[in-house]
């Protein structure tokens, strides 16, 4: 495996939100996501990947439910919760007017 | 949206914390579940399972780390941790249980006697007026150049309450006051105590009756018109057993019929601080009551008896109350000249009145410091033996260090445990205040020797429990904080290698250091105060009071109370004494208003001495009076230094005379004689009366320097309350009966009051009532010095068992018992040294306050100095020679064993 890039902090909820946005998943499911949607570039570790899933579960932005897996095995399952979507478009909006500025001075001629 | 975030996130938290072995087992479930798929993952890449394992767990980075993590991210995790805590301290503290009771005991001694006089001066100072919206509740009072807090008459009530602008409502009250009180007539009147209000007075203080209704305002109009009565609680149910059939119930107050109209609630005992009314009647009644004779309640604007109290309108302040008041009381002095002469008026708060009207607040205030030094010394002993025990675990604390935890986790812990020892001592605490307030609770027929409804207003309500539980945790924070802080700032590497973890470095004891001279200093105040105000006391006592105060009997009568006019009054009186004088083993008797040193305060008189220019803003001086009869001073025993006793030709219609003490005629007469000059009653043109003797000075009152004092004979001057004292020539109490008897004669209906002998009286008032005082703070000096005792046995024993080695290795090496002693002994005795001088120092300043409060002696009691001092240092050297003497005797080979 390449070495996992570091993310930049706080981005880590704004994927995972995302992620859930799309269909509730459990925890494994949500790394295997992240890494295969990616393109391999984005991996987090389990030492992030649960703190994170449980601060997001603490402020209210997803919710959690067990159910069985396709291998009937118990799991606890994500989703996004009414206000964790509204928190998502806000996150979101503020990591295009951070990146598009970031790209901007990147972009700049060099002399 | 904030709500319905809540309304989720609150059931997640409340599960976190009731659910916790669940919520603990998911989280288990969940990472294992992780960690399978991992392991899959691992072998699925071409791993062997335990390689794949491995590999897994590797990447997990520990798999409790990570739910220590996941735990941090719950929001509740101060309370789980604090819990956790809480159950690890009782653990610990169970296994110390002689510890863990000592700590208990020492700071509920602290906390009891701190909350106990808290209720005092709560009781005396703060507690809010038992009606609803007491903040803007203000008294009004008239100032003069003598008192600063004055009644005012019943003419002036009327004027402030139409004339003024500031107040929603005013309401006026006389003071509580003896009531001959029949349920049936043609039963003999009982003694009760009722106050005069008026017609608004309910209803402007918000009380709303718990039975039938409040006066009503035309109920107050026309004086005599309406005999009505609202009843106290507590009356109600001692002597109607809270029969609801009691409104429209007719009684006799003082002979005259009174209809009930209502009960006043539970919650409403009465305005007064000490005072519970047993009823209220209105103003309008008040010639049915004892008011002035020979003054017109109602019209005389001098006869001041009420007391005013107001309530501020909502945008008014105090300020603006004020002024109109002042401008009001100026056009008083203008309209009525002759009535009022520089007479103010001012508006004070709840506390202001309270501070202002009486002393007794000083004594709690006094009784406050001392009990907070004692809670001090405790907690100072807390902390040392906390210390102490820290000391004992710091390998436990050095390997949770070691093991990650924060060093702010760490104290989090060691304050638990101090919260929780607080708490233990909190709770005992409570049930000693609860004991000293109802020990004070015994006393009250001690210090209130009268039939009427007073109480003692100190009693562990809410607001001093609230204060039980603030004290409790400032208490767990003093005590715990310095141990905490220093015993976690451990070199771990020290700590883990060997048990005793202290280097004696002069850094760390620094701390053990202050708590010593803290308590050693705390406990010579202690000491110091209790010493005073014994001897304060004794000295008062000591004095000579200038009469005698054996063989007398006495009693006092209110004619008043069986509806005898003052006719009458006088008539009966005269027979009193005509028989009374007859009566074998009675040598002399003598009427008198009040008797000296007694509860009741005097009368005063104003008056002008003839051919005296007054400063421009005085009409008069003051001085106090009493009204005696021919009997007086031959009865008391007092002698009459120049010109003579009053006599049976001093009539109504002879010259008005009056008799002076030595102290008036020096006062207004240095170097001259007093006897033929003459006084003008109130002002330069009032009625002319002649001096006609001067008295020895005698002391009237408690704890103060005699004043100027007035006579005037009972014939020229009626009053109706007087009290009957008679000089008996064998035990006064064995003429109780034959008086009994006589006054029936005269005429059953009347009650007598309070017959004793003058000596038990004297004895109760002078000796038994400052006794409690003096036993109080003696008792709290005598804790203080306990527990500075113990703390300094502690430190010293402490410093033995700590350097055990050492000694062993001095002594091996032939250092004589004597150097030993001053090795262990010597920075000990050092800290008691600067603790008795800090401790000089405080008791000095206390000293000057209990001066310039109580006692009017002035200068410093060397004595007490004297006495306490040597008392404190033998005491604690005691303390100290103990524990090292036992060094001593320390035998090396056991010393240089010990691990």
């Amino acid at each position: 495996m390449s070495k996992p890039n570091d993310l930049v902090q706080g981005t880590l909820d704004l994927l995972l939100l995302k992620i859930l946005a799309l269909e509730p998943l459990h925890g494994w499911a949500i790394s295997l996501r992240l890494k295969s949607i990616s393109g391999d570039v984005l991996q987090v570790s389990e030492g992030s990947l649960y703190p994170a899933l449980h601060k997001l579960e603490q402020e209210g932005w997803i919710t959690a439910e067990w159910k069985q897996t396709e291998n009937n095995r118990r799991a606890k399952f994500y989703s996004l919760t009414r206000v964790g979507k509204k928190q998502l478009e806000s996150e979101a909006a503020n990591w295009q007017r951070l990146s598009s500025a970031i790209s901007q001075v990147i972009g700049l001629e060099e002399a | 949206m904030r709500p319905e975030h809540w309304l989720y996130t609150i059931p997640l938290r409340l599960r976190s914390l009731f659910r916790r072995t669940n919520v603990e087992q998911e989280l288990s479930e969940e990472l294992q579940f992780h960690l399978e798929h991992k392991i899959e993952e691992g072998i699925a890449n071409g791993l062997s399972p335990k390689e794949a394992r491995y590999a897994a767990l590797h990447a997990m980075g520990g798999l409790e780390q990570r739910k220590e993590e996941i735990r941090d991210m719950r929001h509740i995790r101060w309370l789980t941790d604090f819990f956790d805590d809480a159950r690890f301290a009782l653990r610990s503290l169970r296994r110390t249980p002689g510890l863990t009771a000592f700590v208990a005991i020492t700071l509920a001694l602290g906390i009891g006697m701190t909350s106990a006089t808290f209720s005092m001066v709560d009781g005396l100072i703060f507690r809010p007026y038992p009606v609803p919206h007491p903040g803007n509740v203000v008294s009004l009072v008239g100032t003069t150049h003598d008192n600063p807090y004055d009644s005012f008459s019943y003419r002036e009530y009327l004027d402030i309450r139409d004339k003024t602008n500031s107040y929603t409502g005013v309401i006026a009250n006389a003071g509580m006051e003896a009531v001959g009180f029949s349920a049936e007539p043609g039963t003999t009147p009982r003694i009760k105590g009722g106050t005069m209000v008026s017609g608004n007075y309910f209803q402007v203080l918000g009380v709303e009756p718990r039975l039938g209704r409040g006066f009503r305002e035309e109920e107050d109009q026309v004086p005599g018109r309406n005999p009505v009565v609202v009843l106290g609680p507590d009356f109600w149910r001692h002597e109607f057993s809270s029969d609801e059939s009691v409104l429209g119930k007719t009684i006799l107050l003082n002979g005259t019929k009174f209809t009930v109209i209502g009960v006043a609630p539970d919650s409403f005992p009465g305005m007064s601080t000490f005072g519970h009314p047993d009823f209220y009647m209105p103003l309008a009644m008040a010639r049915v009551f004892s008011t002035n004779i020979g003054k017109n309640f109602f019209e005389d604007r001098d006869d001041r008896e009420l007391g005013v109290k107001a309530r501020l309108k909502p945008g008014t302040t105090l300020e603006q109350a004020r002024n109109e008041l002042a401008v009001l009381a100026k056009n008083f002095e203008r309209e009525y000249p002759n009535s009022t002469r520089s007479r103010g008026a001012a508006v004070y708060t709840q506390f202001q009145a309270r501070t202002i009207e009486d002393e007794n607040w000083k004594f709690g205030v006094i009784f406050l410091i001392l009990a907070l030094a004692v809670l001090l010394v405790a907690c100072t002993n807390v902390a040392g033996l906390l210390l102490s025990r820290s000391r004992a675990r710091a390998r436990e604390i050095a390997v949770r260090l070691a093991l990650g935890a924060g060093r702010f986790r760490l104290i989090r812990l060691l304050l638990t445990e101090s919260l929780i020892l607080a708490t233990f001592g909190g709770l005992a605490g409570i049930a000693i205040g609860y004991g000293v307030v109802e020990w004070f609770h015994s006393k009250e027929s001690i210090v209130f020797a009268t039939e009427l409804p007073v109480a003692i207003p100190f009693h562990m309500d809410r607001r001093v429990l609230l204060a039980c539980v603030a004290l409790s945790v400032l208490s767990a924070i003093l005590c715990g904080l310095a141990p905490a802080l220093q015993s976690t700032r451990v070199d771990l590497v020290n700590a883990l290698k060997s048990a005793d973890v202290d280097v004696p470095g002069r850094k760390r004891l620094w701390g053990r250091n202050m708590l010593v001279v803290a308590q050693v200093s705390m406990s010579l105040m202690l000491l110091t105060a209790s010493f005073l105000m014994a001897r304060g006391f004794q000295h008062d006592l000591m004095e000579g009071h200038g009469f005698t105060k054996d063989h007398l009997l006495m009693t006092s009568f209110d004619p008043r109370l069986i509806q005898y006019n003052a006719t009458q009054t006088q008539q009966f009186y005269k027979l009193l004494a005509e028989r009374m004088r007859e009566m074998p083993g009675v040598q002399s008797e003598a009427l008198t208003q009040n008797v000296p040193l007694g509860n009741d305060d005097f009368d005063g008189v104003a008056f002008v001495p003839e051919g005296f220019q007054m400063p421009p803003d005085r009409a008069n001086f003051n001085s106090t009076m009493d009204t005696i009869d021919e009997g007086y001073f031959a009865t008391m025993g007092i002698p009459i230094l120049r010109g003579r006793a009053f006599l049976s030709s001093d009539t109504a219609d002879s010259t008005r005379v009056a008799i002076v003490n030595e102290h008036f005629a020096k006062h207004y007469w240095p170097g001259g004689d007093a006897v033929g000059k003459h006084i003008r009653l109130d002002s330069n043109a009032g009625a002319p009366v002649e001096i006609v003797g001067v008295a020895q000075t005698i002391k009237t009152q408690n704890m103060a320097d005699p004043t100027d004092f007035v006579y005037m004979p009972l014939a020229q001057h009626p009053v109706a309350r007087m009290v009957l004292m008679l000089h008996t020539s064998g035990d006064p109490l064995q003429l109780v009966q034959p008086v009994k008897d006589v006054v029936r004669s005269l005429d059953s209906n009347l009650p007598m009051l309070q017959i004793r002998a003058y000596q038990d009286f004297y004895l109760n008032q002078a000796v038994r009532g400052p006794r409690i005082a003096i036993d109080l703070v003696g008792s709290m000096g005598l804790v203080g010095l306990l527990l500075a005792v113990a703390g300094l046995y502690g430190l010293v024993a402490y410093n033995v068992s700590r350097r055990t080695r050492e000694i062993g290795i001095r002594i091996a090496l032939g250092a004589a018992s004597s150097n030993v002693l001053r090795l262990v002994l010597g920075k000990g005795l050092v800290l008691v040294g600067i603790g008795i001088v800090a401790g000089l120092a405080m008791g000095f300043a206390l000293e000057q306050l209990m001066n310039s409060m109580l006692f009017n002696s002035g200068g410093v009691d060397i004595l007490a100095y004297a006495v306490v001092v040597p008392t404190m240092l033998l005491v604690t050297m005691l303390a100290a020679y103990v524990p090292a003497r036992r060094a001593t005797k320390i035998a090396p080979t056991q010393a240089l064993r010990y691990e």
